[in-house]
This record gives C-alpha cells, sequence and structure tokens, in this order.
C-alpha cells in the first residue's frame, strides 16, 4: 500500500507535484499514467525518499521510505534502467545490493534465473542493450522479494517477448497479492496490463479510477453510419436528438442514439446501411481528452473535434 | 511465488560489505591504486639510480620524494569513489538499498579510508626498502617507524578529503581539479606570499607527508615549525570538518 496526502514539491518556482492525494492498494496493477514533464517520475523519486517533499507526505506500508528498516525487502523499484556502474557485472550489482539489505545470496541466481539474464550474469552491465538493462533492473527490483513494486516505464526498450513477459510478471505480482505502481506513455500497454488507473497532468491529479470506470465515464461512444440515404436518415436522426460528427470516407459519427434505435430507425423507413458500427473510446482517446487541456509541452493544437472534457473525479 | 527470506537487517556492517563490493567490483578504482603505487615507487627507485637529493636529506626522505604525486592520486581515488555513483547515477540504487545517507556516507568513508591505508603503508613501506637498498650510507637514514604509519594515515585522510568534495561537487572533473588545487597551490604560490608562506603551504597534507619522512623539503621557513604529528592532526582535522559538512548537504540534496 502506498499512501500520499497532499504530496507536493517545488523545484525554484516551478511545482512539479501538487497536492497529490492517493492510495495505491496491494492486489492490482495500477498504472500511471501522464504526460511528459506531469510529475510521473518525480512522484516516484518521492515515494522513495530520493527527493523531499516541499509539503505533504508519502508513506509505503504506514512508514516514511527512509523509515523503513530493510527497504529492498519492502519495495523494489525500477527508476532507470541505465542508472547502473556500467564496469560491473551484472552478477555483482546485484550482489551488493542484496548484501546492503542481508539478502541472501542465493536470491542473485533467483532474480537472475527469473529475470532470464543467467546466460550474461558475468558479463559487464556497459555492454548490455537497452533491453537487457531493463531486464536487470526488474530483476534488482525483484531482489529482496518486496510486497510493493514501482516501475517507471518498464516496457521501455523491451522486445516483443519481453514487453509480454513484464506484462505477465505485473499480472503475476498484482495476484499475488503484492502493490505494483508501472508508470507508462503507451496506453495500449496500460490498456492491457493495469486494473487501477491514476492519471497526472502537470503535477495534478486528473483520475484516480478503474480503467473500465475511466473509459465508460469519458467516453463519448458512439455509432459509425453509412447510408446510401444519408440525408433522409440525418433527419430522422436529428429529429430523435443524435449529434452527429461528420467522419472518414462518408461516415458520420452519430452520438446519442445506440447502434439497435439507430437501425431499427432507419429500417422503418426504409433506408438501406452500408455500415453501422458501435464504437468505444480507446484509452487513448479517453486520455487524449483528459490531459488536452493539461499537457504542458504541446507540438500542435487540440485535436479537432475532441472538446476538452473535465472529469468528475478530479482530486487537484 | 513469494520465497520467505529470512529477516535481515540494513544498517552500517551490511553497508560496509556493500561498499566492499561495490570497491572491488570496479576495475577503475583498482587501476587508481595502483598507478599510485606505481608513481610512488617509480620516484624511489628514479631517486635511488639517480641520487637526485639534497646532501642533508634523508633516506626515508629521498625515498618518498614521490608522496606528493601519490597524494594527488589518492585524493582523486577518494573523489572517484562518490562521482561515480553520481556519473553513473548508482547513487539512486545506493540511497534506496539505505535511505539513511549518513550511513551510506559513514560506510564509504570506512572502506576508503581503509583501503588507502593499507594500500599507502604497503608503498610507502616499499618505497623506504627501495631507498635503503639504492643509497649510500652516507645519508641520514631517518626514523621509518611510527613516520610510515603517519604518511599512511595522511594518504588516507587526503583520500576523504577527495571523498567530501566529490560528495559536494557530484562532478569527478571538477572535484579532482578542486583537489589537486588545495594540494599543489599551498607549495606553488606560498614563495609569494612572504611570511604567510609556512602557514599555507604548511598546512597542506603535502607539507605533513614531507614532515613525517623527515624530507630536507620540509624546511620551517617553507612549511612552518608545527611538527610532523601536529600537521597530520591538523590536516586531519579540516579534512573532518569538510566531510561533516559534505554529510549534511548530502543528506538534505534531493537525489
Amino acid at each position: 500500500m502506498i499512501e500520499a496526502s497532499g504530496l507536493t514539491k517545488r523545484y525554484g518556482d516551478r511545482l512539479a507535484v501538487d497536492g497529490l492525494s492517493f492510495q495505491i492498494r496491494p492486489g492490482r496493477v495500477t498504472g500511471f499514467l501522464g504526460p511528459n514533464g506531469a510529475g510521473k517520475s518525480t512522484t516516484m523519486r518521492l515515494i522513495l525518499g530520493l527527493h523531499t517533499p516541499s509539503r505533504g507526505s508519502v508513506t509505503v506500508n504506514g512508514r516514511r521510505y527512509r523509515d523503513l528498516s530493510t527497504p529492498l525487502r519492502e519495495v523494489g523499484a525500477l527508476l532507470d534502467a541505465r542508472a547502473v556502474d556500467g564496469g560491473r557485472t551484472a552478477q555483482d550489482h546485484l550482489l551488493w545490493l542484496a548484501q546492503s539489505n542481508q539478502i541472501p545470496r542465493r536470491r542473485v541466481d533467483e532474480v537472475l534465473e527469473l529475470a532470464g539474464l543467467a546466460p550474461v550474469a558475468s558479463r559487464r552491465v556497459g555492454g548490455f542493450s537497452l533491453g537487457m538493462a531493463q531486464r536487470l533492473g526488474i530483476a534488482a527490483a525483484l531482489l529482496g522479494d518486496p510486497g510493493v513494486l514501482i516501475f517507471d516505464e518498464p516496457v521501455n526498450g523491451l522486445d516483443t517477448e519481453g514487453i509480454r513477459w513484464i506484462r505477465g510478471l505485473m499480472r503475476g505480482l498484482a495476484a499475488e497479492g503484492r502493490t505494483v505502481l508501472a508508470s507508462s506513455h503507451l496506453m495500449s500497454e496500460m490498456e492491457l496490463t493495469a486494473d487501477q488507473l491514476l492519471v497526472i497532468g502537470q503535477g495534478r491529479l486528473l483520475a484516480d479510477t478503474t480503467m473500465q470506470d475511466l473509459i465508460e465515464g469519458n467516453a463519448e461512444a458512439g455509432t459509425l453510419v453509412r447510408s446510401p440515404q444519408w440525408p433522409g436518415l440525418r433527419d430522422l436522426l436529428e429529429g430523435r436528438g443524435a449529434r452527429l460528427r461528420p467522419g472518414q470516407q462518408g461516415r458520420w459519427q452519430v452520438l446519442g442514439l445506440n447502434a439497435e434505435a439507430i437501425g431499427q430507425l432507419a429500417a422503418e423507413h426504409g433506408i438501406a446501411l452500408h455500415e453501422l458500427t458501435p464504437r468505444r473510446s480507446s484509452l487513448e482517446e479517453v486520455y487524449v481528452q483528459m490531459t488536452d487541456t493539461r499537457v504542458e509541452y504541446r507540438a500542435t493544437g487540440p485535436a479537432p473535434g475532441q472538446p476538452a472534457t473535465t472529469t468528475s473525479s478530479n482530486g487537484g | 511465488m513469494r520465497t520467505s527470506i529470512e529477516p535481515g537487517r540494513a544498517g552500517f556492517a551490511e553497508g560496509l560489505v556493500s561498499e566492499w563490493t561495490k570497491f572491488r567490483t570496479v576495475q577503475s578504482t583498482r587501476w587508481t591504486l595502483a598507478a599510485m603505487a606505481a608513481f610512488v615507487l617509480g620516484i624511489a627507485v628514479f631517486v635511488g639510480a639517480t641520487r637526485s637529493l639534497q646532501p642533508d636529506d634523508t633516506v626515508l626522505g629521498g625515498s618518498l620524494t614521490g608522496a606528493t604525486v601519490g597524494l594527488l592520486v589518492a585524493a582523486s581515488f577518494g573523489v572517484l569513489v562518490m562521482s561515480r555513483e553520481f556519473a553513473t547515477a548508482t547513487i539512486g540504487a545506493t540511497l534506496m538499498a539505505c535511505p539513511r545517507r549518513g550511513v551510506v556516507l559513514a560506510a564509504k568513508t570506512t572502506v576508503t579510508a581503509a583501503v588507502m591505508f593499507g594500500v599507502a603503508l604497503a608503498t610507502s613501506f616499499l618505497a623506504h626498502q627501495v631507498g635503503t637498498v639504492m643509497l649510500p650510507d652516507t645519508y641520514a637514514p631517518g626514523t621509518p617507524m611510527p613516520a610510515l604509519l603517519g604518511v599512511a594515515a595522511c594518504f588516507s585522510v587526503t583520500a576523504l578529503g577527495g571523498l567530501a568534495v566529490g560528495t559536494l561537487l557530484r562532478h569527478s572533473a571538477g572535484a579532482i581539479t578542486t583537489m589537486v588545487s588545495v594540494l599543489l597551490l599551498p607549495t606553488l604560490i606560498g614563495p609569494l606570499l612572504g611570511g604567510w608562506e609556512r602557514w599555507v603551504a604548511g598546512a597542506s597534507p603535502v607539507a605533513a607527508v614531507q614532515k613525517l619522512s623527515q624530507s630536507s623539503d620540509a624546511a620551517p621557513a617553507a612549511v612552518g615549525s608545527l611538527g610532523a604529528w601536529p600537521s597530520l592532526w591538523l590536516v586531519c582535522g579540516y579534512v573532518l570538518v569538510t566531510l561533516v559538512g559534505a554529510g549534511l548537504v548530502f543528506r538534505r540534496r534531493d537525489a
């Protein structure tokens, strides 16, 4: 369990984390989403006691990280896979970590095996690919068999097989009753892995909800319709109070009426339909809508036809 | 899948074991020490072969002519123990493993001091042996014990000065430059300072080693009349102050 209350971090006059309050519970994977510079990594560094909060507090299992007696046995974290001394072998890197918390030496071999690094255990880390470094970081996080795991961009640099591995690993760790917090900028990845979501933008909490609630509560689930008799159908739909948006290749997005109602209406009036596709917004679309107004380093203007919606669960 | 691990601790003793592993598993730190020993011994052999020492010098002082260069390498070694952690960002993992930063610094200090003391003692002992074998009896022998212990201690403390400055500045180049300046400038600019020379040059670890090794370079006009051992305690004093300052900054700073 990770608990933050009014967590705030200020660097000079920049507010990196602004009054975050949340609880990350065991037994599920909590996804941590937010654009670059939103404060995800800073929040993780605050949890791990690497940075000191300007205001507020954050605890792991009810205690500040700095007060944990054997931290690696309670919390495992992967922040930056490249933050290792390239002159050391994978085995030696894990060995000094193990010794610092009196973790038996056999655990080093166990986690090397678990992360698929046993064959390269005695090779210097400096020669590792990003994917291998990422696996080493995950091995280090698992070293103390901790109940709380924190991964910053865990799929970064992994190949397809590696991504499937980490996905299964995170789900497995959560199923064992551990607390798993993982950040990612890959929405599709989060959609597959996370049960719970914590969305932040510009250091503030935008949403703290389950994946399903987030999508259903924020998505404008619409229906794509294509018809050779569109003008007639359009009048009928508007008569029923549906809102219409032009789509691609002659399709229209119909909001406010579901596919059954549209099909029924068309049949009653003898209108042919060439397409009738109910669609649910992806996490990515919801996320874009939600963070649109909050993106700090935006390359282009807001996406057309995507008015920024506010969420009911804004806890900032 | 949860494996049961018997309970343990993450205190100073564990920090020591861990820091020792860190030290011995990276080649560059060992190479730095080897370079230091090679310099000191190489210069001892050179002095022995060419008899390039003052007529009033001692065998002990002549054999340790290379100690000044050795101290520069010792300081760099101390800097690297800490700055390498910042350069590779390993410091994050170190502090996650042991969030009590005072303990981390104490463990690093202990390992650095012990390693440097051992290597410097062996090196200066061998250098003295080289001088004893190669230099003629016309030179006063000097008293090697307990002077060699003091020389080794001075190397050790100089390395800790490097560790403290490395902790404060975090960058290898800046910290090494600072230490080289602190070690060499007093001797270089001392003659320009007139009556102040003996105070400025006399406070340097270089002066402490010269005095301990009974070198003819340790003339009171140049390095003051403070005795060999008091000079060493003076160096210990200001290194301790720097180390405590570095510890306070290290504890407060975001990593």
